[in-house]
């Protein structure tokens, strides 16, 4: 088997986050044609959750981490209406995500937690404005999230025992997509407040904010590797959407899907060895898993 | 110009173009291309961006420059920006209303008359042809191929059709000829729909065939389907009684590499299949991108009706989808020697709000979009027209979905003689410069 190391060529404080591929280990997981986005590995690393639109419905699914699985629609109440954007709780037992209460063109979005069988479903952030993006905590006992509650687009976490809120963002510029790192104590996400798209990070309180990219395109969807050391990303900077791996401080960026295609949504593998994402390289947007043999901070 | 004939409107630019040498009076394109975005895509997050002004109006995205000095797009189309110098834009659009139905209607046929919006009032007047109809009334094939195609759904405001997608005073036998690609299923042909789910290529079976004319006949007669109705599936029948004509709508003859460039979405096969249809001379064709304008639930990809999630949905699906798949088809238009001879249009029925609403959307807004135009003769490269510091109107050198209409008419040769004879009044004027 044919492996190469790939050294990110950068230096920070004396220490090198060595990523080392295998290009042969490119597993297409799905092959249904239909379009997919906001991809999550299950905690066991068994399954993945993603977003199908198909025959029409915006739907949640799981499949299994492997070749040519079968995708099965997670049955929710009120299946007809969209529910999407979908994230596995620390124990595998709930999933929470967004559903849209279609009424006339437009549409009223909440975020729901059911339990990962599809059973039980209730409101855990009622409708109050845009409400998107659910994230558990990885205590599982905060949820951030994206509201348009105070204005426009800004990250908000929730104490789940006590439904206390607190808004962790407070910019013009529009800040979404959060990621808890694994140890809980930071938040990355996606704002707009330096001109366009850029990768930061905050504190779990919302302090600290570091800008992690920056660059003149568009930086989206970030999502911090297992050992927190990494973050991975999808970017335009190429002229097509690519996914993107850097250190967790921002160096080191290192385009890992490298083609001319649409490559987004990048998930983590719980033990760090893979990469899932969804792309349309061969066609029809589908979901794949790259092999990561090796991704950690050289000292 | 409002209400003006367009044949003595035409006379009047031929007479003033042979003085200064500047204007064609019949344009050379063949073919049309008509690309229907529905639901309105957003002006500012599409070819129109402002980047100086203020954050809640420009919205999160950067501006990139293309092809064409000076003229920036947003980030969300650098394949359609390395391409600018193909085509032409134009950035002072504007509509007559915020309604779905009503602009539809205008965009679709160059007039407000008879259009019904949410009200459910039927505005003054008869409705017009579609511009489709038009050509096809001019162009009739001899072949029996249709001369005007659409492929995608019937469009749809809410649960209701809207008016504007057929032939009108024109009759039945200038309504589209439609066909529906979903990726289930390949291309469908709803006319044959009671047919037991009848494809081009289950058509094959002349035995299955036969019983499913029969099935399709009983079913037609108890349901006491329209005369016209049973037109069109007599015509559905008869032309996919013909290999040839079967074969105009099987995309798996096309090379996958071929169906990957256009991208494997609806709109994207739809687009090759539009490029299919003009390769064999039907001369208008008109894609769908949706049927219904919402952007979550619908058979097609999702309108571009965004009051809310508009800047995730334009970066995760209507961004890319449509920078890539309208490449694509401007590349295999230049490519196979059809750019020329094939006027390629795209546009919604309006833009959207400049200022962004409190869900992270924008809302309808007739006063300034854009639209792009390219091949059949059109000058590319240009901008006409230019919006204000927010794109909330035109700046200069309005022009209104009638100037749209009446420049398809000159691009593809529509006399005024012709015009005269048919009855049609088209409420607006062709855009010169872009000849």
């Amino acid at each position: 088997m044919h492996f190469f190391v790939a050294m990110i060529c950068s230096i920070v404080g004396g220490s090198v986050y060595q990523l080392q591929e295998a290009p042969s280990q490119l597993v297409k997981v799905t092959n249904d044609g239909s379009f997919k986005s906001h991809l999550v590995w299950s905690p066991d690393g068994k399954k993945l959750l993603f977003t199908r639109i198909h025959q029409g419905k915006m739907e949640l699914c799981t499949v299994k981490a492997e070749k040519s699985a079968e995708v099965v629609a997670l049955v929710v109440p009120s299946p007809n209406t969209p529910h999407f954007d979908g994230h596995w709780s620390p124990d595998g037992k709930s999933i929470v995500y967004v559903h849209d209460i279609l009424q006339g063109t437009d549409g009223k979005l909440q975020i729901n937690e059911v339990s990962a069988d599809g059973t039980g479903a209730k409101i855990l952030i009622p409708h109050k404005a845009f409400e998107e993006s659910p994230r558990y905590s990885p205590d599982g006992k905060h949820l951030a999230w994206v509201s348009t509650r105070d204005g426009n687009q800004e990250i908000y976490s929730i104490e789940l025992a006590n439904q206390k809120v607190q808004r962790l963002t407070q910019d013009q510029g529009f800040d979404n997509n959060p990621n808890w790192k694994p140890d809980g104590s930071r938040i990355v996400f996606a704002s707009s407040r330096f001109g366009n798209f850029e990768i930061c990070s905050m504190k779990k309180d919302g302090t600290g904010v570091l800008r992690l990219t920056n660059d003149s395109a568009m930086d989206v969807w970030p999502v911090y590797s297992p050992d927190g050391k990494a973050i991975a990303f999808t970017s335009n900077r190429t002229g097509s959407y690519n996914i993107f791996v850097m250190n967790e401080d921002g160096s080191g960026v290192r385009n890992i899907t490298n083609n001319k295609s649409i490559n987004n949504f990048a998930a983590w593998s719980p033990d760090g060895k893979s990469i899932a994402f969804i792309s349309n390289h061969q066609g029809s947007y589908e979901v794949y898993i790259k092999s990561i043999l090796q991704g950690r901070r050289m000292e | 110009m409002l209400g003006l004939h367009w044949a003595d409107l035409l006379k009047a630019r031929a007479i003033a173009g042979s003085a200064n040498g500047t204007a064609k009076v019949n344009g050379s394109a063949k073919s049309v291309i008509f690309i229907w975005l529905w639901g309105g895509p957003a002006q500012l997050d599409t070819f129109d961006p402002k980047p100086n002004a203020p954050a809640e109006f420009r919205g999160p995205f950067s501006t990139i420059q293309t092809r064409s000095p000076g003229v920036r797009y947003s980030e969300l189309f650098p394949k359609l920006a390395s391409r600018s110098d193909q085509f032409s834009l134009i950035r002072s659009m504007h509509s007559q209303s915020n309604d779905h139905g009503v602009a539809g209607t205008v965009g679709l046929t160059g007039s407000i008359a008879g259009a019904v919006g949410l009200d459910g009032k039927p505005k003054a007047g008869q409705a017009r042809p579609t511009t489709g109809s038009i050509v096809a009334k001019v162009r009739k094939l001899d072949s029996g191929l249709p001369s005007f195609m659409v492929v995608g759904g019937k469009l749809h405001q809410g649960k209701k059709a809207i008016i504007g997608e057929g032939g009108g005073f024109l009759g039945a036998s200038c309504d589209p000829f439609r066909i529906v690609y979903d990726q289930m299923h390949g291309m469908r042909i709803p006319a044959l729909e009671l047919g037991q789910g009848l494809t081009p290529e289950r058509l094959e079976d002349r035995k299955k065939l036969n019983t499913a004319i029969s099935d399709a006949s009983r079913k037609l007669d108890s349901k006491g389907f329209s005369h016209s109705w049973g037109e069109h599936m007599d015509q559905a029948f008869a032309l996919l009684m013909r290999p040839e004509a079967r074969s105009l709508f099987d995309l798996s003859l096309e090379p996958a590499s071929v169906r990957d460039q256009y991208g494997r979405t609806r709109f994207g096969q739809s687009c090759l299949l539009a490029r299919r249809l003009v390769e064999k001379g039907i001369p208008f064709v008109q894609v769908n991108w949706s049927d219904h304008v919402e952007a979550e639930e619908d058979a097609g990809d999702g309108g571009w009706d965004h009051h809310y999630r508009n800047f995730q949905i334009m970066i995760d699906r209507h961004g890319p989808w449509l920078d890539h798949s309208l490449s694509a088809l401007f590349d295999d238009l230049k490519n196979r020697g059809l750019l020329d001879s094939t006027l390629v249009v795209a546009v919604g029925e309006f833009g959207r709000t400049p200022k962004i609403n409190d869900k992270a959307g924008r809302d309808h807004w007739e006063h300034c979009y854009s639209a792009l135009i390219a091949g059949g003769g059109i000058k590319p490269g240009m901008v006409i027209g230019t919006s204000d510091a927010r794109a909330e109107r035109p700046s200069s050198r309005p022009c209104t979905p009638g100037d749209l209409a009446a420049t398809i008419h000159q691009a593809i040769g529509i006399t005024s003689e012709q015009s005269q004879t048919l009855g049609i009044t088209v409420d607006g004027e062709p855009i010169a410069e872009l000849f």
